[in-house]
């Protein structure tokens, strides 16, 4: 080559003529992945993938390990994105356009019904799946070994997804809105019924001020729905993505999913990942790495595979690919079927009958029923500092990555998931047949009802039975096991009994169809 | 080779995502108002008068059609199948595409009134069902209103006077119904009129929800409430109060009348109210507005089943003979409390003092010239006792052994407070001694059968005992 002898304006053409392939291999800086080192290197040069690790372990891939639901609870949150960017073009938060706005997007918009119901439904699709998750990571045992904290960060997540989901549901301004908007005020408000117990509301009325602070006012007004927009637009996405950042970082640097200590290789394992073309692993024996010290257990040797790992590149972004197509699949057929709920304009003059909050908050409902101060701040906070303290509580680390952690696990999942169902929908009945203390004494104090109310007792169950658990097996993780099961069972009946079988003033019926007719 | 399974998942998902969004977008791409407006212009190049109007037809785009109307920032998008609505082309074509009848459109053209502004439906919809509001999951308070009420939608910028003349008829004939039915007797309208029911001053506009729909037979809508509910009010609502007897064609022309009052109010440059309408203030016409619907034409004093009581006949002379305008005035008034008779005095159902005169006039215009002899109550020193047993056999065949009337009746209720508290024992005296003509209540005095004065005043005065029993 005579680059010495060629001129400027040559170099230049020369320039021009390799821009293609000059501007490809300065975007991919290690060229095609075509050998395992280029593989590896995609994902570590790779501003996006380098969140994850340049292999991945098999037990990863196994679909029945973790079911994709943390994947798929994050797409379905990148669907909400990109669908929400997409309705804000034409959504006006004021109290007289919002409804029409909605209209139009429904009747006019190309696509904008579909849109709107991807919005919707991958939303309230956000609250199925990271449940799962959350049921996923408790029964394998992930919030363990340096996890712990992860987990708090998981709970954090799950409350700043409710408060999307929520303040979601009131921009529309319609019936729905308004009065699932005075049911969250009146459950911020609800601390007053403990300082009205006390007399001490005219000095500290802590729920009135934040009711006040929420609605902008006393009333659902123009002020709430500014609120609300502002809180559902940017003041929770903004934290929401703080902290599923930090989420994504502990994974990666708590060194992926967790996986048995006993792992092995099985002959189906063929079907899930792609082996790397050679075994004796990728470092090069002429190099030293010196952050050995810094990672996590067991180090891997130079010259060595690292066990029971398979590159990260294919085999981990062929899967995600899969079922990110998978879940936008479901969400678009959904959404191509169901309608999302749209009623008549906001009109403070007509309540719905029965108001109820969105679906996700109707065994709140049922709770506030019994006690307005302990269902709709007691109980849930509870709840959530009981979630949060269950890795600081049960600190056995053997079997971790091991489904129901052994068969006793088994067991008393089973056993608490029947004497749950059995206690909850007995509870049920009970209140349903015979009341509660207002109906049997009508002067009873409120503060009475506050302390011993069906919601406070089977929470008491539920703590007593976990005691009782790990008493008789010796093992904190079974109690956990017991108390997880029991949460998950009640917040699936309460929620159902607030769903199915309530109807005006909160009264039971079997069905919708016996419900009087207004 | 990749993996298998992901592969596979990857490949299954991917056809159901472009199925879908095939779908989707056929769906999109083919609204339903698109097939109406092709056979609109099937029809259209169909009828050309000429070559140059086929190729015009020919030429026109299906497309997205819209009204706005500025003032009321109203969108109608009815033309979207609705296209030949003014086009007198389309005046043999068939629903949707069918010119609008009568001449209407002349004086409201589409372009500035739209179509929702009389005929209701959604505008913003897109679709016939959620555009014509039918169905309860359509969630939609206004769906389409009948033909047979459609001229209530004229009252909205058209006085009386003038519909009277101009095809207005139905909802002039309602209007003048609600005034001869009595429906202010109960109902508040502009702040006047009783409170037994509620008031109406924007009944025609209330959502769907407002009503109890239970009862209703065929679509639950507040077209169908209002009808069925002026045809037998206590099967829609049970229990209710209401009296009103109406057949069917006058059940239309009410519905039609009370359709008008709504909470909306049309812009200035929407309104043609050269007049207001001269409401009549005569004695006669607020007799019929104001307590027609209780006291009927005020001859008979019968035991009513529907308000559970016995409705005094006010125009009766025997009672208008003891009856002077002064405690007319009062009772008119003040009303008589722990009786469905509210105090009609400006402060309270609104009267003004003149119109109450006019009632009075209106009511005693039969009234006897001859005044009743005094009884002089004050003067005998009563026995309550003997009283009693006068009572017992005289009266309780009528008004009941404890005085209290009732259903199986003939008397008023005797313990009533409107009786105890404000009707003096001298016009009680008066009424027993010469009883009411017209009336089953006969004269006990010495014209009829036979008691003395003291009698009666023994009687008078155990009657009013009754008030002070009921304290105990």
């Amino acid at each position: 080559m005579g680059e010495v002898n060629q001129s400027g304006i040559a170099k230049f053409l020369n320039n021009i003529r390799s821009l293609k392939k000059s501007f490809l291999g300065s975007f991919l800086r290690s060229g095609k992945p075509t050998s395992d080192k280029s593989r590896a290197a995609v994902m570590f040069n790779n501003f996006f993938l380098h969140i994850q690790g340049v292999k991945t372990h098999i037990n990863t891939l196994r679909p029945t390990y973790t079911f994709g639901f943390g994947l798929i609870s994050l797409y379905l949150l990148i669907i909400v994105v990109i669908s929400g960017v997409l309705l804000m073009v034409y959504y006006n938060p004021s109290v007289t356009e919002a409804y029409n706005k909605i209209k139009d997007l429904k009747y006019v918009v190309f696509g904008g019904n579909l849109l709107r119901n991807i919005h919707k439904w991958s939303g309230e699709g956000m609250i199925i799946f990271v449940l799962l998750h959350m049921a996923r990571v408790f029964y394998t045992g992930s919030y363990k070994k340096g996890r712990e904290f992860n987990w708090v960060i998981g709970i954090v997540l799950l409350i700043l997804m409710f408060g999307m989901n929520l303040s979601g549901y009131m921009l529309p301004w319609d019936q729905l809105a308004y009065w699932a908007l005075l049911i969250v005020a009146n459950i911020i408000n609800s601390p007053k019924e403990i300082t009205d117990s006390l007399g001490i509301t005219q000095y500290f009325d802590i729920g009135g001020f934040f009711k006040e602070l929420f609605l902008g006012g006393t009333n659902p007004t123009q002020e709430s729905l500014t609120r609300v927009y502002l809180l559902h637009i940017w003041l929770l996405p903004m934290f929401l993505f703080l902290f599923l950042g930090i989420h994504f970082w502990r994974i990666r640097k708590d060194g992926g999913l967790t996986r048995p200590d006993t792992f092995e290789r099985k002959d189906s394992d063929i079907y899930y990942v792609n082996p790397p073309e050679k075994t004796g692993g990728i470092f090069p024996t002429y190099k030293t790495y010196g952050l050995m010290e810094l990672a996590r257990g067991r180090t891997p040797a130079v010259d060595k595979d690292v066990e029971n790992t398979v590159l990260s590149w294919p085999n981990l972004l062929i899967a995600e690919l899969a079922i990110f197509v998978l879940t936008l699949a479901g969400v678009i057929a959904y959404a191509y079927f169901v309608d999302a709920p749209f009623k008549e304009p906001a009109n403070p003059l007509i309540p719905e009958n029965p108001a109820k909050a969105p679906w996700y908050f109707l065994g709140l409902q049922e709770l506030l029923s019994y006690s307005a101060f302990m269902g709709g701040v007691g109980l849930p906070g509870l709840a959530l500092l009981g979630l949060a303290l269950i890795p600081y509580l049960d600190r056995e680390e053997d079997r971790v990555g091991i489904w129901f952690t052994n068969r006793q696990g088994v067991t008393v999942a089973l056993q608490s998931f029947i004497i749950g169902t059995i206690v909850v929908i007995g509870i049920l009945a009970f209140v349903v047949n015979f009341g509660w203390f207002r109906n049997w004494w009508p002067n009873v104090p409120q503060i009475l009802i506050t302390l011993i109310n069906p919601g406070n007792i089977w929470v008491g169950f539920m703590i007593v039975y976990s005691l009782f658990v790990i008493k008789k097996t010796g093992s904190t993780r079974m109690g956990a096991i017991a108390l997880f099961t029991m949460f998950l069972v009640s917040y699936v009946i309460f929620t159902a009994m607030g769903t199915y079988f309530r109807g005006p003033n909160w009264d039971f019926f079997w069905s919708k169809s016996q419900w009087p007719i207004h | 080779m990749y993996s298998r399974f992901y592969l596979s998942v990857l490949l299954i998902s991917g056809l159901v995502l472009i199925t879908f969004l095939v779908f989707a977008t056929y769906r999109e791409l083919n609204p339903e108002w698109k097939k109406y407006q092709l056979e609109y212009r099937d029809l259209l190049i169909k009828n050309a008068p000429n070559e140059a109007a086929r190729k015009k037809a020919k030429s026109i785009k299906i497309e997205h059609q819209q009204i706005y109307i500025k003032p009321l920032k109203k969108v109608d998008r009815c033309m979207n199948c609705h296209r030949g609505v003014d086009d007198p082309l389309m005046k043999d074509a068939k629903v949707p595409h069918k010119l609008h009848s009568g001449d209407y459109l002349k004086k409201h053209p589409v372009s500035k009134f739209g179509c929702t502004l009389c005929h209701y439906g959604q505008g913003r919809a897109t679709n016939k069902k959620d555009a014509h509001g039918k169905g309860r999951d359509t969630h939609w308070d206004y769906p389409l209103i009948p033909f047979k009420y459609i001229q209530s939608s004229c009252a909205k910028c058209h006085d009386y006077l003038f519909l009277k003349d101009n095809g207005g008829e139905m909802v002039v004939e309602g209007e003048r119904l609600f005034r001869e039915k009595g429906c202010r007797g109960c109902h508040k309208l502009n702040g006047v009129g009783g409170d037994l029911g509620k008031p109406l001053d924007i009944i025609g506009s209330q959502p769907i929800a407002y009503f109890p729909m239970k009862y209703v037979v065929g679509e639950r809508n507040t077209y169908n409430w209002l009808k069925q509910h002026f045809l037998d009010p206590r099967k829609i609502v049970p229990g209710s109060e209401m009296r009103v007897f109406l057949s069917e064609k006058e059940a239309d022309l009410l519905t039609t009348y009370t359709l008008t009052l709504r909470a909306e109010e049309m812009p200035r440059q929407f309104r043609a109210i050269r007049y207001t309408t001269p409401v009549p203030k005569d004695g006669e016409s607020l007799y019929k507005m104001y307590c027609v619907a209780c006291h009927g034409n005020g001859k008979i004093s019968a035991y009513d089943e529907i308000l559970k009581r016995t409705i005094p006949a006010i125009m009766n002379p025997a009672f208008l003979k003891i009856a002077d305008d002064k405690n007319l005035e009062r009772i008119i008034k003040e009303g008589r409390k722990g009786t469905p008779m509210t105090s009609w005095k400006r402060t309270a159902a609104g009267l003004r003092d003149e119109e109450i005169r006019n009632i009075i006039k209106f009511i005693t215009k039969d009234r006897p010239d001859e005044r009743p002899e005094p009884f002089d109550y004050k003067r005998f020193v009563t026995d309550t006792k003997h009283g009693k047993e006068l009572f017992n056999v005289r009266c309780a065949l009528c008004h009941g052994k404890d005085g209290k009337g009732g259903k199986d009746h003939l008397g008023l209720n005797l313990r009533n407070p409107a009786v105890q508290k404000f009707v003096d024992p001298e016009f009680l005296a008066m009424t027993i001694r010469d009883g009411r003509k017209g009336t089953p209540m006969p004269a006990f005095g010495k014209t009829g059968v036979g008691l003395s004065d003291q009698d009666i005043a023994d009687l008078v005065a155990y009657i009013r005992s009754f008030s002070d029993k009921g304290k105990k």
